[in-house]
């Protein structure tokens, strides 16, 4: 990587296996899954399409934060950024930027509120938390407010894009550490919304399996504390691995679907293997973007197989933990990465049985028959916006 | 003979009305009823639909005609052509 | 860097290249997809977001040689405000009435604001970057530095960017420019107030 070598010295995670990073390695460790019927949220699909909820409703999160309000995307959020930073050992937060990636923002809030504004014809429906902006801000808020803040808004790789522009950031000079990833809570809008594109399995998912049928939805948040080698050499904070590189490519097929050849996962990876100056070789893990839809982990398995070969890296989706937690992923994942990294570990593909014609055989064995240096973390959007992190626990 | 006289101007009606439900619901901008072949498929090359469009008229057959379809692979068959369509709904529909 | 192109359209008219010329009646995109004859279908599916950006990226492209050829080096980086607000209120319709609930696929999919840039990526095939910020408004100098950021990827060496809002009783309002990394410095924050503010340098 050219420049500025960017490490991380603090990572924050919630999702359904779990509040933190240790028992989110727990649950890793012990193949424990958080899908479930979904509890939490008000739907009639409860009991139709398993999901990977945070096991907490909204009230008993603001207590945990001691808040009286906040809707669920900037609880989340906050929870995965206050352990982060206390990692990272920064308590004031006016010199560090805040870049959160969502696209579901406040809608679950909206929703509660929706049907009773549209009972009063004339009145002006103004949800002041509703748009993916105010999350970020309640976020900053609660920290006393960070030297800038920005909103990405990919999709399924707003996350991961929020990484990529933190560390350009650190590169170009403009800032010297920067708190990075994403935050969404279920809606029914998308919920919904998936179901409409009939791509949610009524089964838990089983990515990269020939039998797969789709995906999971997931909620939770996940954030890097991104600083410049010399600002965390300055501060005497502990490095806990690094991102050597970052590859972001559109794969300019469909509005939804991923290319037959997954030319955008192809092409990122590539760049971030290019940055990074590594080769194929040097991989010793990939998390995949492994939704569990028959589309996307066909068309991942190709580009894989393009860029690698038959003899690719051990490779798992670890949405069948989590869920697709959608433009929180990138974040989430990124943090399992750095988890795979420090404890010499490979987390599993689970409820994989057999595998698809043309596809990958996924982690089976936490066990690593090599070292763990490099991995890459793959997020892909709607919109063919497809992002690819290379973490390391060495720099380059 | 007189019956299946009158059904054939009913279907021939049905499949007019149809063909113009399509036309609204995927957007096909400047094309007519009668531009589309009853005969030839939905999908590949003639209007150039996508799995999108598959979706969409999956939604149609639920909302119009009380149709629920569980996978959409299971449009594969029914979307063939509109004589497929028109004669799957017709069999099939609960309202 | 060096700003190529750019085409404003507000209330006002449309600037192209600080050409002015005067907003068609009613749905001004469609209007000028149908004058200038462009044969894409796809159009007709997309959602408003999309068609505004769409057409003014047509626009702004049409002159350009290879135009269609499929190409890594070009950067899509759009902004707005209302994100998909205009769609997401009409698939909300779909799925308001627990009477008549049947959510639609076609509209779901346009309520991510980004598709705009996957549009206009596969219209034209642009595989590089591409990524769409909400800003509280329209803000020069986030633009002007992001897009810096964006060129210093060794492999980007052009992007299309800028401001594409459009909402609910608003009229729409957008600034796209191309860009590229060559070294004429007219692509500030000065340069880029005044093309939003005035549709012309």
């Amino acid at each position: 990587m050219k420049g500025t070598t960017v490490c991380i010295t603090g990572a924050g995670i919630v999702s359904a296996i779990g509040f933190g990073k240790e028992e989110t390695l727990q649950a890793l460790r012990q193949g424990r899954s958080g899908i479930a019927p979904i509890r939490y949220l008000e739907t009639t699909h409860a009991d139709e399409f398993p999901s990977g909820e945070v096991k907490a409703d909204t009230p008993s999160l603001r207590r945990r934060l001691g808040m009286q309000d906040g809707n669920r995307t900037t609880l989340l959020g906050i929870l995965a950024i206050q352990e982060a930073l206390q990692q990272a050992g920064i308590t004031d937060t006016r010199t560090v930027s805040l870049l959160s990636g969502t696209t579901v923002g406040g809608m679950e809030e909206t929703e509660q509120h929706y049907a009773e504004a549209l009972k009063h014809p004339g009145t002006t429906i103004s949800i002041r938390t509703h748009h993916c902006g105010a999350t970020t801000d309640a976020m900053a808020a609660f920290f006393g407010g960070f030297r800038h803040t920005a909103t990405l808004s990919t999709a399924c790789s707003s996350a991961a894009n929020a990484i990529l522009r933190a560390a350009e950031m650190i590169q170009s000079g403009r800032t010297d550490i920067c708190i990075a990833g994403g935050s969404e809570c279920l809606s029914k809008f998308h919920l919904n919304g998936f179901n409409s594109l009939m791509i949610l399995d009524r089964r838990p998912c089983r990515p990269f399996d020939a039998g797969r049928a789709g995906l999971n939805l997931g909620e939770g948040a996940g954030f890097l504390v991104l600083e410049s080698e010399v600002s965390a050499r300055r501060r005497k904070a502990a490095v806990l691995g690094w991102l050597n590189g970052y590859g972001n490519a559109c794969d300019a097929f469909h509005q939804t679907a991923s290319s037959p050849e997954g030319e955008g996962a192809f092409l990122a990876m590539r760049q971030a293997l290019e940055m990074a100056g590594l080769t194929p070789a040097d991989i010793d893990y990939i998390n995949a973007h492994g939704t569990g839809t028959p589309n996307n982990d066909a068309s991942e398995s190709r580009a894989v197989l393009r860029l690698f070969g038959g003899n690719y890296p051990p490779i798992s989706s670890t949405k069948a933990f989590t869920g697709h937690t959608t433009s929180a992923s990138g974040g989430i994942e990124a943090v399992i990465c750095l988890l795979a990294l420090q404890e010499q570990f490979l987390p599993q593909n689970l409820h994989f049985s057999e595998p698809m014609e043309g596809g990958l055989l996924p982690v089976q064995d936490q066990q690593p028959k090599r070292p763990v240096r490099h991995v890459l973390c793959n997020a892909f959007a709607f919109g063919g916006n497809d992002t690819s992190l290379l973490l390391s626990n060495q720099p380059v | 003979m007189k019956k299946t006289y009158y059904n054939s101007i009913d279907m021939d009606t049905f499949k007019q009305e149809l063909k113009a439900e399509i036309i609204r619901v995927l957007n096909l901008d400047g094309m007519q009823p009668d531009d589309i072949n009853d005969a030839e498929p939905l999908f590949g090359e003639g209007l150039g639909l996508d799995s999108i469009d598959a979706l969409e008229l999956i939604v149609l057959l639920e909302k119009n005609y009380g149709i629920k379809l569980e996978k959409p692979e299971d449009g594969k068959a029914v979307f063939q052509s509109v004589n497929v369509l028109a004669d799957y709904i017709t069999r099939n529909r609960k309202k | 860097m060096r700003l190529l192109q750019y085409i404003r359209v507000n209330s006002e008219g449309i600037w192209l290249n600080g050409r002015f010329s005067a907003l068609p009646t009613g749905d001004w995109a469609e209007a000028l997809y149908r004058q200038d004859g462009i044969q894409y279908p796809k159009f007709f599916k997309m959602d408003h977001l999309c068609r505004i950006g769409w057409m003014a990226s047509e626009l702004l492209l049409a002159g350009e040689n290879d135009r269609f050829e499929p190409r890594t080096d070009r950067a899509v980086i759009l902004f707005n405000r209302s994100g998909s607000l205009c769609n997401d209120t009409q698939y909300q319709t779909t799925i308001q009435d627990p009477d008549n609930y049947f959510p639609s696929p076609a509209l779901f999919v346009y309520t991510l604001p980004n598709i705009v840039t996957g549009e206009i990526a596969i219209r034209n095939g642009y595989r590089g970057e591409t990524s769409c910020y909400l800003l509280p408004d329209f803000d020069a100098g986030i633009l002007v530095e992001t897009s810096r950021q964006a060129l210093q990827d060794p492999g980007t060496r052009s992007l299309l960017t800028g401001w594409v809002e459009c909402a609910p009783g608003q009229s729409d309002d957008l600034l796209l420019c191309l860009v590229d990394a060559e070294t004429e410095e007219n692509w500030n924050e000065k340069n880029l107030l005044q093309l939003y503010r005035y549709g012309h340098l």
